[in-house]
Order: structure tokens, then C-alpha cells, then sequence
């Protein structure tokens, strides 16, 4: 990965593109960047964007996997305890549910948020709207969907549930016997699948493909509002 | 196409807005984004206000989260109330260092650090007094980056309380400080998603501004 620092004053060519950066607000002329190059932004160092080789198919492939690992990670053993002949076994639901018994299904809301839903629909949402862009098609929905895709990010908190359960399983190592179930290591595989998925996920590059989908689908509409620009 | 002058921030520029949800530039006549349609606005609205507010909420938080037992063990009919610190020692008793360390950094000392580094950037964007604007703004990425891993021990009550249900021979479940703790993760969160980093920067652009007004002179 090549770095690319930018700089603010370069010459505007053809292609070059004019941006903001979004975090410290600095007027930046974009050049066009190679496969496997990355721009900074000169003043703030900000990530502006990253352009990596077969993104989109790449992530399209890692959101689909993680999907059916984060399914699979349901339905079987999760964990199981073994204690002075007392045995517990706990699927992925039961070890978050398990908290309403006292009354603390505000907490256990919470988990299910941040540990399955909040991924879930961010890699359905994602999935559907690539899928969207390479027919060509549901325009609206698209639109939608892209804008919350990046906010729901977030508040995903998978990897770190996933601490967690090694933490626990730390502490109580000691006194008793802890196995980890069939969905235990799918919710692994789901977790590694997620951050590949984040990880080859610009935003910049991500909101491109759909303006290039806009501009084909309603051409009227991006070009109009360009005028005043 | 308008012509930019250069080293100057959208916002400065007085022509152009950035989108915050697809960074797109857009000219400031428009309200609206031209890709996505999200409202456009140069910084967060009230950001330093949302921020103080949240900060503040997360610091009541915080105190019942360290004082009161985050969760209860059960031992023989024994029942003791377990707070993060004294899961902290006891860890540290049995000799897993590193989980102790994990442990006492996650929900100890991250939480408050955290705070007092956003407060600190509040105080220094509403005063005025950064000498390093790129130092505050790491800062600042750190403690965006850094938030939602205190939520570590919420998590870890709630693994102990699904697997340890044994009755009277041994059972934990949880505490009063686990929502507190998780009122504090989800209010700092907030108050470092509400802060926007280019209020870092403002000064430095009001500056170049001046400068670029004499060099025209
Ligand atoms: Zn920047």
C-alpha cells in the first residue's frame, strides 16, 4: 500500500476531482488514484480514500460469508459449562437472554443490538445495495439504505462481545470446565469476515459507485442540481 | 465551476459545503445534498453543547458504574456483591496479569481518560489555546477509536451469568453498576460522535484567511 500525501495547492488537472476533507474541512484537488494507492489529507492526516484492488467484489464476497456465518451462528451450542458434575449448555440467544432472568433486558437489548442485529442489517443493507449497483436497479431503496450504512457501523460491537466471552472464559477457567460450541467458532468466522468487510470498505469509494449508479438512473437530477455548483 | 482559492476549508471558502454522509462538495446555495439529499450543514449543530451535555451525563454514570457491584456471586448460599475493582484484584491475586491489566485499562482508566481528553478539546476549541492543532486532533481520533471497547465488561457479566446458574451451589447475576457502566460506554460514545473535529481547525483557517487578505493587499 502506497501512501499518496496530497497536496492542497497542486495544479487542477482534468480529472482531478475537488473534495473536502471530512474531518478537518480543508479543500483538497483529488488526483486520480491507482489500484492499491491511498490519499491523505495534508494538513490532518485523515484517511481521505483508499482505492483497493476488486473492492467491490471483494467486499460484496466477505459481507455475503459473513451473513452465513453470523446465521449459522444461531441455531447451535454457543458455550458450555462443566462444574462439579452440574453442566450448562448456552446458545448464542440463551447467553444473551439470560440477563432478562433478573430483570436487566434493558442490558440484554443492548447486547442483541450491538453484538448481532446492528452487523446483521449493515452487512444486509450492504449486500443489497452492491447487488442494486450491479443490476442497476431499486434506486430509491439504494439511496436510503447507503446513507445509514456507514452510522450503523458505529455502534457494531461484535468483535469486542467476542473479548468478552475470552475474558470470562479467563476468569472462570479456574473452577470450572468451559467449552466453546459449533457457533462459537462461526460466530469467530463471522466476526474475521466483518472486519475483512469493513476493512475494504471506503467510504468515498463506496458513495463513488453509487453517484455513477445515480448519474445512470436519473441523470436528470444529479446533472440540474450540478449546475448551480 | 467555481474557481477555489486554495488552502482555505469549505467553510472558509464561503461557497462550497461538504456532505457529511457522502462527501460530496455541494455549492452552499442548496440545502440539500445533490447525490444523497441528506441535509447539508458546515459543522455539527450545537456540537460543543451536546458534547458538554453528554460528557457530563456519561460522568454521573460513572460513578455508580466503579462504586456499586457490577454483579453478585453466590457461593453456598453466600452471596457477595462484586464491583471492577475488586474483580481487578482478585485477578491479580490468581496471577492473570494481562487480564487484570485488560480489565483495569478498559473500564477504569479509558473511561475517565476519555472524558477528560473531550473535555479538554471542548475547553481548548471554545477558548482558543491549542498550540498543536494536529496533536489535538489525534487525540481526538483516539478517543473516538478507543470508546466502545470499555463495553468489554458488560459483556463479561453477561457471559457469567448465562453460564453460571448452578443455584445455591454457584450463581452469579448482575448488578445495578452494569447498566450505569453501559450508560456511561453509550453517553461517552455519543459525546464523541456529537464533538466535530473541525471546530479543531477553525482557528488555523480564520488565520490563513488574514494572511491571504494581506497578501492581496
Ligand atoms: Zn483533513
Amino acid at each position: 500500500m502506497q501512501h499518496h500525501p496530497l497536496q492542497s495547492n497542486a495544479h487542477q488537472s482534468l480529472e482531478s476531482e475537488t473534495i473536502a476533507c471530512h474531518e478537518c474541512d480543508l479543500l483538497i484537488h483529488l488526483p486520480p488514484l491507482a489500484e492499491g494507492h491511498k490519499a491523505l489529507c495534508p494538513r490532518c492526516n485523515h484517511v481521505l480514500t483508499q482505492k483497493r484492488r476488486n473492492a467491490r467484489d471483494k467486499v460484496f464476497a466477505f459481507a455475503i460469508s459473513a451473513i452465513i456465518f453470523l446465521v449459522f451462528s444461531l441455531p447451535f451450542d454457543f458455550l458450555s459449562f462443566e462444574s462439579k458434575g452440574n453442566a450448562r449448555i448456552v446458545t448464542l440467544a440463551e447467553s444473551i437472554e439470560s440477563l432478562s432472568l433478573y430483570n436487566f433486558e434493558s442490558i440484554a437489548i443492548l447486547i442483541f443490538l450491538t453484538t448481532i442485529l446492528v452487523p446483521g442489517i449493515f452487512l444486509l443493507g450492504l449486500v443489497y445495495v452492491l447487488i442494486s449497483l450491479s443490476v442497476n436497479k431499486m434506486y430509491r431503496h439504494t439511496q436510503k439504505i447507503a446513507k445509514f450504512l456507514f452510522s450503523l457501523l458505529q455502534w457494531n460491537m461484535a468483535e469486542i462481545f467476542l473479548i468478552g466471552i475470552l475474558v470470562s472464559f479467563v476468569k472462570i477457567a479456574s473452577m470450572a470446565k468451559v467449552n466453546f460450541g459449533l457457533s462459537f467458532f462461526a460466530y469467530v468466522l463471522f466476526i474475521i469476515f466483518l472486519a475483512l468487510t469493513v476493512s475494504n470498505l471506503d467510504r468515498f469509494q463506496f458513495w463513488r459507485w453509487v453517484k455513477i449508479h445515480i448519474d445512470q438512473n436519473q441523470p436528470n437530477l444529479s446533472q440540474l442540481k450540478d449546475r448551480g455548483v | 465551476m467555481i474557481k477555489f482559492e486554495f488552502d482555505v476549508t469549505a467553510s472558509s471558502n464561503g461557497k462550497v459545503i461538504n456532505c457529511h454522509v457522502c462527501l460530496t462538495l455541494n455549492s452552499c446555495e442548496h440545502n440539500e445534498c445533490r447525490i444523497c439529499q441528506s441535509k447539508l450543514h458546515s459543522r455539527n449543530k450545537h456540537s460543543l453543547q451536546n458534547t458538554i451535555a453528554l460528557l457530563f451525563t456519561g460522568f454521573l454514570f460513572y460513578i455508580p458504574a466503579n462504586v456499586m457491584p457490577i454483579m453478585y456471586t453466590n457461593l453456598l448460599g453466600q452471596k457477595t456483591g462484586n464491583t471492577i475493582l475488586g474483580g481487578v484484584i482478585t485477578l491479580w491475586q490468581q496471577g492473570s496479569y494481562p487480564i487484570a491489566l485488560i480489565i483495569f485499562i478498559a473500564s477504569v482508566l479509558v473511561p475517565i481518560g476519555k472524558m477528560i481528553a473531550l473535555a479538554w478539546l471542548c475547553y481548548g476549541v471554545a477558548t482558543d489555546r491549542f498550540s498543536s492543532y494536529q496533536k489535538h486532533h489525534t487525540l481526538y481520533r483516539l478517543t473516538e477509536f478507543i470508546g466502545r471497547w470499555s463495553m468489554v465488561d458488560v459483556f463479561v457479566v453477561a457471559i457469567l451469568v448465562a453460564l453460571i446458574q448452578m443455584g445455591n451451589l454457584m450463581s452469579i447475576y448482575p448488578g445495578v453498576a452494569a447498566i450505569a457502566f453501559a450508560g456511561m460506554v453509550i453517553a461517552t460514545m455519543l459525546a464523541a460522535m456529537t464533538f466535530d473535529p473541525r471546530l479543531i481547525w477553525d482557528p488555523v483557517n480564520a488565520k490563513s484567511d488574514l494572511n491571504q487578505i494581506k497578501n492581496q493587499k
